[in-house]
């Protein structure tokens, strides 16, 4: 009689468990940061959540650093897809270490990174060109149309921390006195008008981009391998980041760290599920690549490329979800 | 109504589309147009090249020299001249020389190429008020359209550069020069124009002899206001790619260094200044004719 009573009441318990584990995803407030692979992420997020897990998602605005300092000091928002953790390594080590954030996904984005990049067709008319030490061996190739004796590098503009970067490893490879010159685009606006008019003239074109971007998916851009390894990041921190640094050496960008942060009140408080889901969810570069170039073109926002991600790439998302979820979203899309 | 709440605009697939459409055509035209009107203006690409290389690289003293010979020539004033020598050596000794030649190149030859194509615009607006209907709307776009919407496609045609700074400043640069020679000869008293034609002077003489003169107030306030806009846009053109002082300003502003901006602003401030009294000068004594008996 005690073992049916106790058997009893552990099958009513788990059943109550398990209609609660589907309810049990409450509210989530997500960030959508301010640039178009964030916004994007932050929707597909909240509609896989919503449809396939039952939570009530709530997208919040932000950026890098703001988001950050909320989700430290007040837990808000529960989730920030997108966080270049670079700029708030030391923070966020000291608050992970300390339990009130979770590094949940550590390589939400295939293939992001930053570095130095050349148009495909370049790659394709010279295949001796494999690395960045075999660019900077052909200034030829690449002529600066003020002084076409020259070879034209298009750098970093003023504000961006890749700027002074650039011009570390301008100097660490010894390039000017290999025949170039470190053009300074001026503007976002002017890197980006600079490398579609070669690529859309069929120009050789040199110079920094990064990853993911409409621009390097647009224009079908490749980044190169540097051909010497990374130096470690004592130095890079100590030295090629820096304007004072006497001594820039050769070496490879470092790695760019972008992860899914999540509070420790999500943690606890949601679907163990939803929390498997933003654990494994990656996207191929190509996807998130084909993506932008989509947001780009139809001028789309986060939701609406969110929605023509769901439609369009089942064969990416389907294998994030479980099956049950997979259904569930696939009805909601109709 | 429900028909008042949100404006019926156009569809949102068809403005993508019209939007879309605009962009492929613009992009097709460069593409076939592109290298054919970067050749046009090579040419003038190796000149600035060649003058900016020459300031930067002429030694400092010849070039204070030069420039303290200029505003003698000028103005005729020992203070200007004073002030331009003063001027010149603080901003070489805050470390802004290089940069500021390079301005002041690019900015004479935006001066230049905007006063030469807008006297003769301004004359030709004058003679003709159809002329002046159909100018004056391309005036008020060219003085009030953001700087970059011009731009974007002149950086897709021309890359970026000197020729798309140059671009840049002589659209904003030249309305002012252009409707003030205009109102200027309009102002002109038409009964002194009468006269003219009653001792017998023909076109050329009425214009250059009568019409210019009595002008030449507005014309040099319109060269006045050519030069500060010119140096005003020297922050944008430094936007797309071109060295001078708008670089550090656009570094100051991007990184919060306040001291770097505004003495590299306060330079900019300073040439603003130089040509503008040294201008202003030789336009007085040009009319010193006018004067009355105490300088009225």
């Amino acid at each position: 009689m005690n073992k049916l009573v106790k058997g009893l009441a552990a099958a009513g318990v788990a059943a109550a468990m398990s209609q609660g584990a589907v309810a049990a995803c409450g509210d989530v407030t997500i960030a959508e940061m301010n640039w178009a692979s964030a916004e994007f992420m932050a929707n597909v997020d909240k509609i896989i959540l919503e449809e396939g897990y039952g939570c009530t998602v709530e997208l919040v605005p932000g950026a890098t650093l703001t988001t950050f300092a909320s989700m430290d000091t007040k837990g808000v928002p529960d989730i920030a897809p997108e966080l270049w953790t670079q700029s708030v390594d030391v923070p966020l080590k000291a608050a992970i270490a300390s339990g009130s954030l979770h590094k949940m996904n550590p390589k939400p984005i295939l293939g992001a990174g930053e570095g130095w990049v050349v148009p495909s067709y370049t790659l394709e008319n010279h295949p001796e060109i494999k690395t960045v030490l075999d660019v900077i061996e052909r200034p030829d190739l690449f002529p600066y149309n003020e002084d076409p004796t020259k070879g034209a590098f298009v750098g970093c503009p003023a504000g961006w921390g890749c700027q002074q970067i650039n011009n570390n490893l301008f100097t660490a490879f010894d390039m000017e006195a290999k025949g170039w010159v470190l053009v300074d685009p001026g503007s976002a606006a002017g890197l980006d008008g600079a490398m579609a008019k070669a690529v859309q003239r069929g120009d050789d074109y040199f110079g920094y981009y990064w990853s993911p971007t409409a621009m390097m998916g647009k224009y079908n851009m490749q980044m190169l391998d540097f051909g010497v390894p990374f130096q470690g990041m004592d130095d890079w921190l100590a030295c090629t980041t820096q304007a004072e640094c006497a001594d820039p050496q050769p070496t490879s960008w470092s790695v760019s760290e972008i992860n899914t942060i999540a509070t420790d009140s999500f943690m606890k408080n949601n679907d163990p599920k939803a929390a498997a889901y933003i654990k494994g969810r990656e996207y191929p570069a190509a996807a998130m690549g084909a993506m932008l170039v989509y947001m780009a073109d139809n001028q789309a926002g986060g939701e609406d490329a969110a929605i023509e991600f769901l439609v369009n790439h089942e064969d990416v998302w389907t294998q994030w979800v479980g099956v049950q979820a997979a259904n569930l979203i696939k009805k909601s899309l109709n | 109504m429900e028909l008042f709440d949100d404006f019926p605009s156009m569809g949102r697939k068809d403005l993508v589309d019209l939007k879309k459409g605009i962009d492929f055509a613009f992009r097709d035209f460069s593409r076939d147009n592109g290298e054919a009107i970067e050749g046009f203006f090579d040419p003038l690409m190796y000149f600035m090249v060649w003058f900016e290389k020459l300031l930067m690289a002429a030694p400092w003293p010849i070039m204070i020299l030069i420039f303290a010979i200029l505003a003698w020539l000028g103005a005729r004033s020992i203070g200007i001249v004073i002030g331009t020598i003063v001027s010149f050596l603080a901003i070489g000794y805050f470390g802004m020389w290089e940069d500021t030649m390079a301005t002041v190149a690019i900015i004479s030859v935006a001066t230049f190429l905007c006063i030469g194509l807008g006297i003769p615009l301004g004359i030709l607006m004058s003679r003709s008020n159809r002329v002046q209907a159909t100018v004056t709307p391309v005036l008020d776009i060219m003085q009030t359209i953001p700087s970059f919407v011009y731009l974007i496609p002149v950086v897709m045609l021309l890359g970026i550069g000197k020729v798309p700074g140059l671009i840049a400043v002589c659209i904003y640069a030249l309305p002012p020069i252009v409707r003030l020679t205009n109102l200027g000869i309009r102002l002109v008293d038409k009964e002194v124009l009468e006269a003219a034609e009653a001792f017998g002077s023909n076109y050329r003489q009425k214009l250059f002899d009568v019409q210019i003169p009595l002008a030449l107030p507005n014309i040099f306030a319109g060269v006045n206001q050519t030069i500060m806009m010119a140096l005003a846009m020297v922050v944008i053109a430094s936007m797309i790619g071109v060295k001078g002082l708008g670089v550090p300003v656009l570094r100051a502003v991007s990184n919060q260094y306040l001291a770097l901006g505004l003495m590299n602003g306060l330079a900019i401030v300073a040439l603003a200044v130089i040509f503008d009294r040294v201008s202003q000068e030789y336009g007085k004594r040009l009319q010193k004719h006018r004067q009355g008996g105490h300088g009225v």
